[in-house]
């Protein structure tokens, strides 16, 4: 899932401050389950804004609200027209969501209330790893399940670089070398002569250095034209 | 002949090869170079030029080999895959050439977090790049010179002739990969090998038995690492915080003599700790010269360039070889 | 009682962004707790009363809200917290762990605290339906009906034949069981609506059944039982044999009946329990009783065969009567037959005798209390048909007699019973009679008070609650209560009542999850100390396995899980009218303090002015965001005051509470104000001045600090 982290108040602060009334608009999926931008959350940033505005001397309306999920036009619909009536809104949907629904808002603006930090696991309550890029290409296989793009800091495919240290990596004791982890995965699995296999160089065109994504189900879109296109003449017949 | 550069003649030669290093400053002060570039003319077959190392900006490592190079000291550029593309490391590669240079290191290079271990401001919140790897960039360059082609496989009508390196770190974590590392990096076309320091001659030998075994040192030449240590604490924080770095106490006791026997006279403790550290160097240089497979060494004398010519001298290695250009 | 029939008012839990929520916290929580398994008490209970939600207002001291709770099922909610046989209280789920809730005292103790705001409340109804009802008989049954059908907006006529509303409740119940100013709130409340009373108004000796149906648009026959069978053995009739009810009415209207100096009570029931503790009272030193059963077969509850044997009554179990010994017309005593079996195999009643084993008991009055039938003798020739045993023909399913427009309720209809029984049964008649008024069908929707109930606690739970003894109930010393007809029993005092309502484990009170807002985070399932939730798709919290500790809500990322009972929104919806408009020239700092209410709760301690309390059920359901709410309202400090792990009825709350001390202290700190404004405080569950000395010392602390500006 997506894995976001909290703004501090005083960068939301500065965001919202010369706002009348604001919505701390919640994402009660993945933001929700990393405690980052669930409502439960939402409602402490509004307090917290609230409180803020107070000692601002400004009079500012926080409320807010959530719903199931921000990259689904369906879950906004039921609150559409209740989100007219702010002047912002503070997502804190992960960044999909904030582009997602900044679409559809027409004038009212919408901030991102959180960083959108990685795709990530929940490894113990409270604590969350990176463990995919999204690169587009998956390698998974070849590396013992364990992704050396998201998780080598030099995204290194072909073994570890001279920085591996008692099992971390250069950029901190507390990071594990992805590649120790690989070496450590593959004698495992008995398959570490596999490695010895030379990676050559990534097409990153799959990944961001592509460009804007996007996946297309031509099946799915077909019959959702087709439908599209039954109700268009239906309705003009009559 | 891969390169016609005097280190890979040095090397076809049979004679044991002497690299140092040259770490370029982090100004626009090109005087800094040639200084260093003559103080270790002579003394080595050919000296690396540092590539932004520690992750700090400093005087490139193409610019700085041709001041070097000017001089009449053969440098090794050195190209981590951290800071460019496949696109600009080609360029550089190409523009290299033509500017003369003909030993290409290839390294992933320090993370940018890395910052002169913290000594330093450096750029921690750089993007880094590694579009490509240690092992696939030397494939480039494999490539480029002998299929005369880029990556992406456009034709190179003249194509840039380097003589390929690779770093190794022979007794990195994790260490039953290390052997296998290496294979990859000669597999990919490295023709040349500099490991990372070594203190821990047993270790290493260990390492060098699995090579051997594999034939990897008929198939590159290995240049064992020397780091000159200048001082007990060096010896101690390179053990303890330096990644495939161990160091024998017996080491570190020798130092700590040679320290406490200065007494409270810091400048001599510092003399008696230098005197040491170069003695203690030769012996390295000796011990891993003495390693079946080893075909050179590799002298880091970090910011102490003027140590280089005694070191070699001692160590019986000068004067170097020299060979006509043809 | 009129949701069965509006759809308008039915509830719906609401949306699930909820960008406005509409009603408090406990109305939309109604339908939710409705729709859900009961409590066992409250399924036990013949209304449905709900249990737990008043003992869990009882436990904050909000004794007017829980009072509330059980009088909107209950009209006769004063006369159960005397005699009810409390249903609630052998189901109580605590009979697993130690002992059962003292259920009924509570409810004693409730409506005992509240007389002056249930006589404030009362007012007249409405009459907006335009219909009237004449209702014949004032017992549970009747004044229940009338009460419900004078809410609904109807004229209602109450036709009693004694000079006394309250049927057998006035005129039978001993007075030392049920005073009579207790039986009385119950009656004003439903009278004061609006009522129509005719006392001293016998049917077929004042008025007859055809005029009473004439005159109003619907009839309730809420008759009950109001005589006493007799039985057919040589030598009964004549002086000094008794019948139950007309002794027991001479004893409710203060007539001293004629008795000897050696009473023989006939009889094994609830109301031979009466007579004979009456009896005690009119000053016979000598009371006996026979019965059929032995004690454990005995129908009487066996609290009142205790305090019957307390009083010096002794009870000769398994004979039955077989003559009356007279000498010319005086009793000499009860000629009784060994019994030899009560009950067939199939349970059914159905005694033996074995003839050969006789005694003789000597007595002068003989009481008979063997059972009670309806007196419809004045139903003949009306067009209400009575079947060949005397019975009046209903339908069970409409509570409709043969007599179109005349209904029947309570125990002429279902036979004896208990008083809330009958007033069950008089709610269902109160919405047939609407029914029927408004035209519609009334098969199918009589209110029905079977309930799934939630199931036994399951043994890994039993073990993690601590046993705490049941709060004991205070009685007369015997030889004291049986020199008049005062109740006997002590009311608790308000810290026993506390302390009791703390034993409740809240079943049904506790977390629900709103699965449209359910991420399946797993969050709760980690969080319960009694492995309640199981999230699969999403998370179910098994209510058998629930505590209502309510640790779990506060860490629900998606604020989907609330306490059906006394959620922390309650209280954060309330905070700005508790903490109220802060004075700027104010000299004392203002601080919230959370309470946990099992153990302070409300009572016994005081604290200044400026430290407001707020009593919660366990501090584990205290969240980041009440902590921050009190500031926001202007608190200069905000502390949440726990028992000590040693004591909270709870397990592996602590950590968890600290954690969201911290993690608010952490927030405030981001807000430039001083972290040590949010505060966790500990002290000694039984030593309640230890609470207010940790509350002021941190108050002190603030005042160093100094007041909020802003």
């Amino acid at each position: 899932m997506i894995i976001g982290s909290q703004k501090p108040i005083d960068e939301i602060w500065s965001m919202v401050k010369d706002f009348k009334k604001v919505l701390v608009f919640a994402c009660n999926t993945c933001v929700a389950i990393c405690h980052a931008g669930g409502e439960k959350e939402a409602e402490t940033i509004a307090t917290l804004l609230r409180m803020r505005a107070g000692q601002e001397g400004k009079s500012m309306e926080v409320n807010f609200a959530s719903v199931v999920r921000h990259c689904e036009p369906e879950y906004f619909e039921p609150v559409m027209e209740e989100l007219q009536k702010y002047d912002l809104i503070l997502s804190t949907a992960c960044g999909v969501g904030v582009n997602f629904l900044s679409d559809r808002t027409g004038k009212i603006p919408v901030y991102p209330g959180i960083n959108t930090s990685f795709y990530g696991a929940v490894e113990s309550p409270g604590n969350f790893v990176e463990l995919c890029a999204g690169c587009g290409n998956c390698i998974l296989h070849l590396t013992g399940g364990i992704c050396p793009i998201a998780r080598c800091s030099k995204t290194l495919m072909n073994g570890p670089c001279g920085g591996t240290n008692k099992g971390k990596c250069e950029i901190s004791p507390d990071v594990d070398c992805a590649w120790y982890l690989i070496v450590e995965r593959m004698k495992k699995l008995g398959n570490l002569e596999k490695l010895a296999e030379i990676q050559p160089p990534r097409n990153w065109s799959t990944s961001r250095d592509g460009g804007p994504r996007r996946v297309s189900l031509e099946h799915i879109r077909a019959y959702e034209e087709q439908e599209e296109l039954k109700s268009e003449t239906a309705g003009g017949k009559k | 002949m891969k390169s016609g550069s005097n280190l890979e003649r040095v090397i076809l030669s049979g004679k044991p090869a002497v690299t140092a290093e040259l770490g370029p400053p982090m100004s626009a002060d090109g005087h800094e170079v040639t200084k260093k570039a003559n103080i270790l003319k002579g003394f080595c077959d050919a000296a690396n030029i540092t590539d932004c190392q520690t992750a700090v900006v400093r005087i490139s490592s193409i610019a700085a080999a041709v001041l070097a190079h000017r001089e009449g000291l053969e440098p090794v550029m050195q190209m981590t895959c951290r800071d460019r593309n496949r696109i600009g490391i080609q360029a550089d590669l190409l523009g290299a050439a033509a500017l003369g240079l003909k030993n290409c290191l290839c390294l992933a290079g320090d993370h940018q977090k890395f910052s002169a271990a913290g000594r330093l401001k450096g750029h921690p919140g750089a993007k880094n790049v590694y579009d490509v790897d240690t092992c696939q960039l030397v494939g480039i360059l494999k490539k480029m010179r002998d299929e005369g082609k880029q990556e992406g496989g456009d034709p190179l009508e003249v194509a840039p002739k380097f003589f390929i390196g690779a770093s190794w770190t022979p007794m990195g974590d994790p260490i039953d990969f290390r052997p296998m590392n290496l294979l990859k990096k000669v597999n990919a076309g490295a023709d040349f090998i500099q490991t990372q320091g070594i203190y821990d001659i047993e270790l290493f030998r260990s390492q060098m038995d699995k090579i051997r075994n594999m034939g990897l040192h008929e198939r590159t030449a290995i240049l064992g690492g020397i780091i000159v240590p200048k001082s007990a604490m060096m010896l101690k924080y390179m053990d303890s915080s330096v990644a495939g770095v161990s160091v024998p106490k017996a080491l570190i006791d020798r130092m700590n003599k040679a320290k406490e026997a200065a007494g409270d006279d810091k400048k001599k403790a510092r003399e008696l700790q230098e005197a040491e550290g170069i003695k203690l160097t030769v012996e390295l240089i000796h011990q891993v010269l003495e390693t079946p497979g080893i075909r050179g060494v590799h002298i880091q004398a970090i910011e102490w360039e003027t140590a280089i010519e005694g070191i070699v001298k001692d160590a019986g290695l000068y004067p170097r070889p020299i060979f006509e250009t043809e | 009682m009129s949701d069965v029939i509006s759809k308008d008012e039915e509830h719906e839990m609401s949306a699930d962004s909820a960008v406005e929520k509409k009603g408090t916290h406990l109305e939309r929580m109604a339908p939710v707790k409705d729709s859900r398994p009961y409590s066992p008490c409250r399924a036990a209970c013949p209304v449905n009363t709900d249990v737990q939600a008043y003992v869990g207002f009882i436990a904050q001291g909000r004794y007017n809200e829980a009072f509330e709770v059980i009088r909107s099922v209950n009209p006769i909610a004063s006369v159960c917290s005397m005699i009810c046989h409390h249903p609630c209280e052998q189901s109580c789920r605590r009979c697993n762990v130690d002992e059962p809730l003292a259920v009924r005292p509570l409810k004693r103790f409730v409506l005992e605290s509240t007389t002056e705001y249930r006589r404030n409340k009362r007012k007249l109804v409405e009459k907006t339906k335009g219909k009237s009802i004449g209702i014949v008989g004032s017992g549970p049954s009747g004044l229940t009906a009338a009460n419900d059908l004078a809410d609904l907006g109807y004229q209602v006529s109450i036709y009693e034949r004694h000079p006394v509303l309250g049927g057998m409740l006035a005129s039978a119940i001993p007075p030392y069981r049920l005073p009579r100013k207790t039986l009385q709130e119950d009656i004003d409340d439903v009278i004061s609506k609006g009522i129509e009373v005719r006392t001293g108004c016998e049917i077929g000796r004042d008025i007859t059944i055809s005029d009473i149906i004439s005159k109003h648009d619907a009839v309730l026959l809420a008759l009950g039982l109001s005589q006493s069978r007799s039985l057919n053995i040589p030598g009964v009739d004549g002086p000094g044999v008794l019948l139950a009810i007309p002794f027991l009415e001479d004893v409710a209207f203060g007539r001293k009946p004629a008795l000897g100096g050696r009473v023989l009570v006939i009889g094994g029931g609830n109301v031979a329990m009466d007579v004979a503790r009456s009896a005690r009272r009119l000053g016979v030193n000598n009371v006996e009783m026979i019965c059929l059963e032995s004690a454990e077969e005995m129908p009487a509850w066996k609290w009142e065969v205790d305090e019957a044997v307390e009083e010096g009554i002794s009870i000769h179990h398994r004979w039955g009567p077989k003559a009356v010994s007279r000498e010319g017309d005086k009793v000499k005593g009860l000629e009784v037959v060994k019994v030899t079996q009560v009950f067939d195999t199939n349970g059914r009643f159905s005694p033996a005798f074995d003839n050969n084993q006789t005694k003789f008991i000597e007595a002068d009055t003989i009481i008979i209390t063997i059972g009670q039938m309806a007196n419809v003798s004045f139903l003949k020739d009306s067009p209400v048909q009575v079947d060949e045993r005397g019975r009046v023909v209903w339908d069970p399913k409409t509570h409709m007699s043969s007599a179109r427009g005349v209904f029947c309720s309570g125990e002429v209809v279902t036979g004896p019973g208990s008083a809330i029984a009958a007033a069950a049964s008089g709610h269902r008649s109160a919405m047939a009679i609407h029914l029927y008024l408004q035209g519609e069908n009334i098969e199918g929707r009589l209110p029905s008070y079977e309930k799934e109930k939630i199931p036994q606690l399951p043994s890994e739970v039993v073990e993690r609650i601590t046993k705490e003894p049941r709060m004991k109930i205070k009685h007369l010393p015997p030889e004291t209560r049986c020199s008049s007809f005062t109740a006997f029993e002590f009311n608790y005092d308000e810290e026993e009542a506390l302390k009791e309502a703390g034993r409740c484990r809240g079943c049904g009170g506790g977390a629900v999850v709103d699965t449209k807002k359910c991420m399946a985070c797993l969050t709760c399932q980690r969080v319960c100390p009694y492995g309640a939730p199981v999230v699969t798709s999403v998370s179910e919290i098994r209510p058998e396995y629930c505590q209502a500790c309510g640790l779990c809500a506060p860490e629900c990322p998606g604020e989907a899980i609330s306490m059906v009972s006394y959620d922390v929104r309650e209280f954060r919806d309330a905070l700005p009218s508790v903490i109220g408009s802060v004075d700027p020239k104010r000299q004392d700092p203002v601080i919230v303090a959370f309470l946990c209410s099992h153990h302070v709760g409300v009572l016994g301690f005081s604290l200044p002015e400026n430290i407001r309390k707020v009593a919660v059920h366990c501090t584990s359901r205290i969240d980041v965001n009440d902590l921050l709410k009190a500031l926001e309202c202007g608190a200069d400090g905000v502390a949440v005051v726990r028992c000590s792990s040693a004591t909270c009825k709870y397990k592996g709350i602590e950590n968890r509470v600290k954690a969201r001390v911290e993690r608010t202290k952490q927030l405030v700190s981001m807000l430039g104000m001083e972290a040590g404004r949010v505060g966790i405080l500990t002290a000694d569950s039984n030593d309640v001045a230890s609470y207010s000395s940790v509350c002021e010392e941190f108050a002190n602390g603030i005042r160093q600090m100094g007041l909020r500006t802003r």
